[in-house]
């Protein structure tokens, strides 16, 4: 398919000397090659997704059983020595702020865009580099600021207690009148660094893709997962500012005196909620885009067949994006909308249902005649799509204004939203990383650590959240450090999930080091004729510079 | 040579556009402000209330149908008012001119000055409940441990009844909360004391 | 280990005390509902017949009626019409449909590898268009979701049907962390409501009795020391806002939820149609107990909400027929209405003020 002219055609055989990389410290410091920093990004976002997997499991062992157990404890650990037990109840508030902002913009966010697609989105076009190396770089280390900005912030005074302990929406009036402390502060400029990376990282992505695609890569030949990105660096361009803006204006009202949000002074709370979701909710669309993206490689490498309808799946994510931005206030049906803005976004929002399903039906239809290899990425994408349509009809229930009004709040919502982001981006991260994993390392993983990784992640994730559609139902609310006695049953299953999940995470650990360890060195391409795209043409790992020459896609090739 | 310089500000142009998408859509965060309070004021959303001058009140038919119209008041807690209407509710004739009153007392031993939000539910009814004179249109200084009466003179437009969402609304609330400005409470504070 | 074990223990006994000087800090709110207690507790066991002098004995909830239940799967059982309907729409429309839709994803997941594994299906198919069936799938779809959106566009209208004119209003204001329940058609006595302590656990309400010390109280974390008494089958006027931060209040039995934004009031209608105890709980982060301010709606009849009213201090029954003041007031009653109604609530107005 592409003629691909390597200098580095034999670069492998004799190590990597030839390929000049700069020394340790300026290599993964001052890093401009995107694989360095995509690497960066991976290790990064795993480190992240520990804390903020400690984090849920902290809440889900306080959980386990009606009644406060552990809290106490766990304030020792922030450095409480005798924490009232307001303190406890704050620091339950930062855990479940914590983990929030953490799985968000430092874990799936930066695996999927800043790990994934830094990687792989030059490889698949084509490109040599991203379009701006050295901005690129500045985009990680922000995040790390950001990141540990956010740590900071659960160590210094948040009002009640210890931390910001506004969840990870951060509504006024309860983030600025009603947090004192500088804790919110340091959680929120977080957030701004976060933003800051993000955009910058859209740009880039957008000009790369523009601008640096091999000669005869048209837009509509571009894998899918690169439209993906680009869909996603989209959503950020337009949606995170609108957070700085409101978030900014948050940091205003709580040390400077205005009212923004403040109906002391003719501001309206509620705006808030209005900007924050006009940018949380494409924020769940950046959150999945990218795994769609991966899980469409996926399927059609190891069904050995094109994918199926590429411009539907294409022009679905866009649309999928485009609907995005005008659903938002169905994250607040409560909170005293007309009946007739209800009725507007109840419709609005089920209309994203089309292009979705449009995406699992030709996922299905790309397997359907093809010659499925069951490989454990393909188990882990098969998984991924049984997962998002649990996760994607609960979300059908939810769009009815009328029905939200009974679930709005209660665990029916954690369930639903678990289900799209923690079963289905995070499926589609593990997909990815068994996917690439190799081309990334050089070294093979362990398929059987991986099937039966995946066996004990399923099992374990369902334990935990399958329950909480119930525990919502019978009316559980969020948010609860303590709960009554009548959701005592399946809060005790849903912990005995997370334990089981924990197990498949520890599995995947050791797989990890299996592979860097006793590894088998992996081919340049090790999933054979159906793993089509570019990055197949180079070796594993791909050199450090790679495309010096660039391919050239000929014409009759298929995507 | 030219072919990467080239690339260079093909590179330079993309990012120049992106980055003018992002500042739009910063300033247009910021802008959503006065645009959302343009946006309720023009259309009632969220039971925002109209206001008119005499002049423009004048020129409003008073026709037969009545409307009940509930009074309420709340304090922040923060504010140590007590605060509420002299009366429960009102029955009024669609655009005739009618006054009620709230009754205002700072029980602390400080100049306190407050400010009121407010909003009438059914939301769909602030496109018709119009206000002439408001307490609301200004803030309220109070004494230590003085009490006001204080008018609100209002009409509901006639032309609810031509509103498929509005015309049968039973009755009107109107809200008021009142919450304390601390900037001007603590100027009011220092102009006591120089004043001793 | 043992370090660790004495550190928890002195963290309990610091938490004692500091739990205590919490409480007297929030004694002269709880002063209010201390009165209340008095004035119920004043009536003890009075025949249920309506007398002038008013009486209450609170109702004992029905296991399983207005309360979660353990491993319950499905929503709680309604006691309003809306909820009905929306309950029907849940359970009759909505849960098969999803059902199936995932059983329908999963069965072509299981016949795609059975049938197209490697093994059976060695040669893959070059196929990657079928404009009909990309048709069928999108259009399919919509035909299913318009078939939702019918009934759900039908449960809004109903759900935002404006209250009659005379129906009772009742203000439910949220504070950090109790509720107050005010009634400005029975004379505007505010009732504060905070939930029970419970037995074991760190006291979260100070100068408020246990749970379970009653014999009508319901389950721990939902029961109150002060209920919102509602009468049966009548629309109630609810009013919700906010006096420091966002609350929401919601009861899941009554299909329920709206949140209370401080400087701005929100309103919908509930008209319940059995006598029971409803509970629900805040359903918006607003601090640290947030978990900790339930709700209880005790249903009655309305003799017993007319007796109970009287049990308050310049508590009066709302929409007496006064004379010459049918629901569809004349213009004669509108223009003597200002006055006359100044009259009979000059009292009720002055005491409306909360957090005084």
């Amino acid at each position: 398919m592409a003629n691909t002219v390597q200098d580095h055609g034999h670069a492998e055989d004799h190590g990597h000397d030839h390929d000049h990389k700069p020394a340790f410290f300026a290599r993964w410091f001052m890093s401009t090659n995107h694989k360095d920093i995509g690497t960066l990004y991976l290790i990064f976002a795993i480190f992240a997704g520990m804390i903020g997997g400690a984090f849920s499991g902290m809440m889900r062992f306080e959980l386990t059983e009606p009644g406060i157990q552990y809290l106490a404890t766990f304030s020792h650990w922030f450095g409480v020595a005798n924490p009232s037990f307001d303190e406890q109840l704050h620091l339950w508030n930062v855990l479940i702020s914590a983990h929030g902002l953490i799985m968000v913009f430092f874990m799936v966010m930066p695996a999927l865009i800043g790990g994934f697609g830094n990687w792989f989105v030059p490889l698949m076009i084509g490109a040599p580099d991203m379009a701006f190396p050295r901005m690129n770089n500045i985009s990680f280390w922000l995040t790390v600021a950001g990141f540990c900005s956010l740590m900071a912030s659960a160590f210094v005074p948040g009002g009640t207690g210890q931390g910001a302990g506004i969840g990870w929406t951060a509504y006024a009036p309860l983030s600025t009148s009603g947090s004192a402390g500088p804790a919110v502060d340091f959680a929120i400029f977080s957030l701004h660094l976060a933003g800051a990376a993000s955009i910058m990282g859209a740009i880039n992505f957008i000009t790369t893709i523009f601008n640096m695609r091999a000669p005869g890569m048209t837009l509509h030949k571009m894998p899918l997962f690169v439209w993906s990105v680009l869909v996603t660096a989209f959503l950020l361009l337009l949606a995170l500012p609108v957070l700085a803006a409101a978030i900014t204006m948050l940091i205003t009202d709580r040390n400077f005196g205005t009212t923004f949000f403040d109906a002391a002074g003719g501001g309206d709370p509620v705006l808030f909620q209005h900007l924050f979701w006009f940018f949380g909710h494409p924020e769940v669309y950046i959150m999945i885009l990218p795994g769609f993206g991966i899980i469409s490689q996926i399927i059609s490498t190891h069904s050995n067949k094109p994918v199926f309808g590429y411009l539907g799946m294409a022009y679905a994510m866009v649309a999928i994006g485009v609907v995005g931005f005008v659903v938002w206030a169905h994250h607040m049906y409560t909170t005293g909308l007309s009946v007739n803005t209800k009725m507007y976004f109840t419709a609005a929002t089920m209309v994203i249902a089309v292009p979705t399903g449009i995406k699992i039906f030709s996922w299905i239809a790309t397997m359907w005649g093809g010659s499925l290899e069951f490989k454990s990425p393909l188990v882990w994408a098969m998984g991924f799509i049984f997962l998002f349509t649990v996760g994607g009809v609960t979300g059908v229930v939810l769009a009815n204004g009328g029905i939200d009004d009974n679930m709005q709040d209660t665990y029916y919502v954690v369930g639903h939203f678990h289900y799209v982001l923690s079963l289905g981006a995070v499926t589609s991260l593990f997909a990815g990383f068994y996917y690439w994993f190799p081309k990334m390392s050089g070294k093979m993983h362990s398929e059987f650590l991986s099937y039966l990784h995946f066996a004990v992640f399923f099992v374990g994730v369902n334990l935990i959240f399958f329950p909480m559609h119930f525990l919502g139902l019978q009316g559980m609310p969020r948010r609860y450090p303590d709960y009554v006695e009548a959701y005592a049953h399946w809060n005790w299953v849903a912990t005995l999930g997370y334990k089981i999940m924990a197990v498949s995470i520890l599995i995947w650990i050791v797989n990890v080091i299996y592979a860097f360890i006793w590894g088998k060195k992996a081919a340049d391409n090790y999933w054979g004729h159906g793993a089509n795209t570019l990055e197949w043409t180079l070796s594993s790992p791909p050199p450090f510079h790679q495309f010096e020459t660039l391919p050239v896609i000929d014409d009759n090739a298929h995507h | 040579m030219t072919a990467a310089a080239l690339s260079v500000s093909r590179n330079r142009r993309v990012a120049f556009y992106a980055a003018g998408m992002a500042l739009a859509m910063l300033a247009l965060g910021w802008a959503s402000v006065p645009l959302y309070r343009m946006f309720c004021q023009a259309t009632g959303w969220g039971g925002t209330t109209m206001r008119v001058s005499e002049a423009q009140a004048a020129t409003v038919k008073a026709v037969a149908q009545t409307i009940s119209v509930r009074f309420d008041g709340n304090v922040d807690h923060d504010l140590p008012w007590k605060f509420g209407p002299e009366q429960v509710t009102q029955a009024v004739r669609l655009g005739e001119r009618s006054l009620a009153i709230y009754r205002a007392k700072n029980l602390s031993d400080k100049p306190i000055v407050g400010r009121a939000s407010f909003n009438v539910v059914p939301e769909q009814a602030g496109k018709y409940f119009t206000k002439i004179q408001c307490f609301c249109f200004t803030e309220q200084t109070l004494k230590p441990g003085e009490e006001v009466r204080m008018p609100v003179t209002y009409y509901v437009d006639p032309s609810i009844l031509e509103d498929m969402d509005a015309r049968d609304i039973g009755q009107i609330t109107l809200s008021y909360s009142f919450h304390q400005d601390k900037e001007a409470s603590r100027k009011a504070l220092d102009r006591v004391a120089s004043a001793r | 280990m043992m370090i660790f074990g004495d550190r928890a223990r002195r963290a309990g006994s610091a938490l004692r005390a500091l739990g205590l000087s919490f409480g007297m800090g929030l004694a002269a709110t709880a002063a209010h509902a201390q009165e209340a207690v008095a004035s119920a507790a004043a009536s003890p066991a009075a025949s249920g017949s309506p007398s002038a002098a008013g009486s209450y004995v609170p109702m004992a909830p029905t296991p399983g009626v207005g309360m979660p239940v353990n491993g319950g799967l499905g929503f709680q059982p309604q006691y309003t019409e809306n909820g009905q309907y929306a309950l029907w729409f849940h359970d009759a429309l909505l849960m098969p449909l999803i059902v199936l839709i995932c059983l329908f994803v999963l069965l072509l997941l299981i016949w795609v590898v059975i049938r197209y594994r490697k093994a059976r299906n060695p040669v893959a198919s070059k196929t990657s268009h079928n404009t009909a069936i990309e048709i069928v799938w999108t259009l399919l779809p919509v035909l299913i979701l318009v078939g939702i959106a019918i009934p759900s566009i039908n449960l809004l209208s109903k759900q935002f049907k404006p209250a009659p004119e005379n129906a009772l209003t009742i203000k439910v204001t949220g504070n950090q962390w109790f509720w107050t329940y005010t009634y400005p058609d029975n004379g505007g006595f505010d009732v504060n409501s905070y939930m029970l302590n419970q037995p074991g656990q760190p006291k979260i309400n100070a100068d408020v009795r246990e749970v379970g010390s009653k014999p009508w109280d319901g389950p721990a974390q939902l029961e109150v020391d002060n209920r919102m008494v509602v009468p049966v089958n009548e629309p109630i006027r609810i009013q919700t806002i906010g006096s420091d931060v966002i609350h929401a209040f919601a009861v899941p039995s009554l299909w329920f939820k709206l949140d209370a934004v401080p400087g701005r009031i929100n309103e919908k209608v509930l008209t319940i149609t059995r006598e029971g105890v409803y509970y629900g709980q805040c359903s918006e982060l607003c601090g640290a107990r947030h978990g900790y301010m339930p709700i209880a709606v005790e249903v009655v009849s309305r003799d017993k909400f007319n007796a109970w009213v009287q049990t308050h201090s310049g508590g009066v029954i709302d929409h007496q027929p006064k004379p010459a003041a049918a629901p569809a007031a004349p213009a004669a009653a509108a223009s003597a209405a200002p006055a006359a109604s100044t009259a009979a609530s000059a009292a009720p107005s002055a005491s409306t003020a909360p957090g005084a």
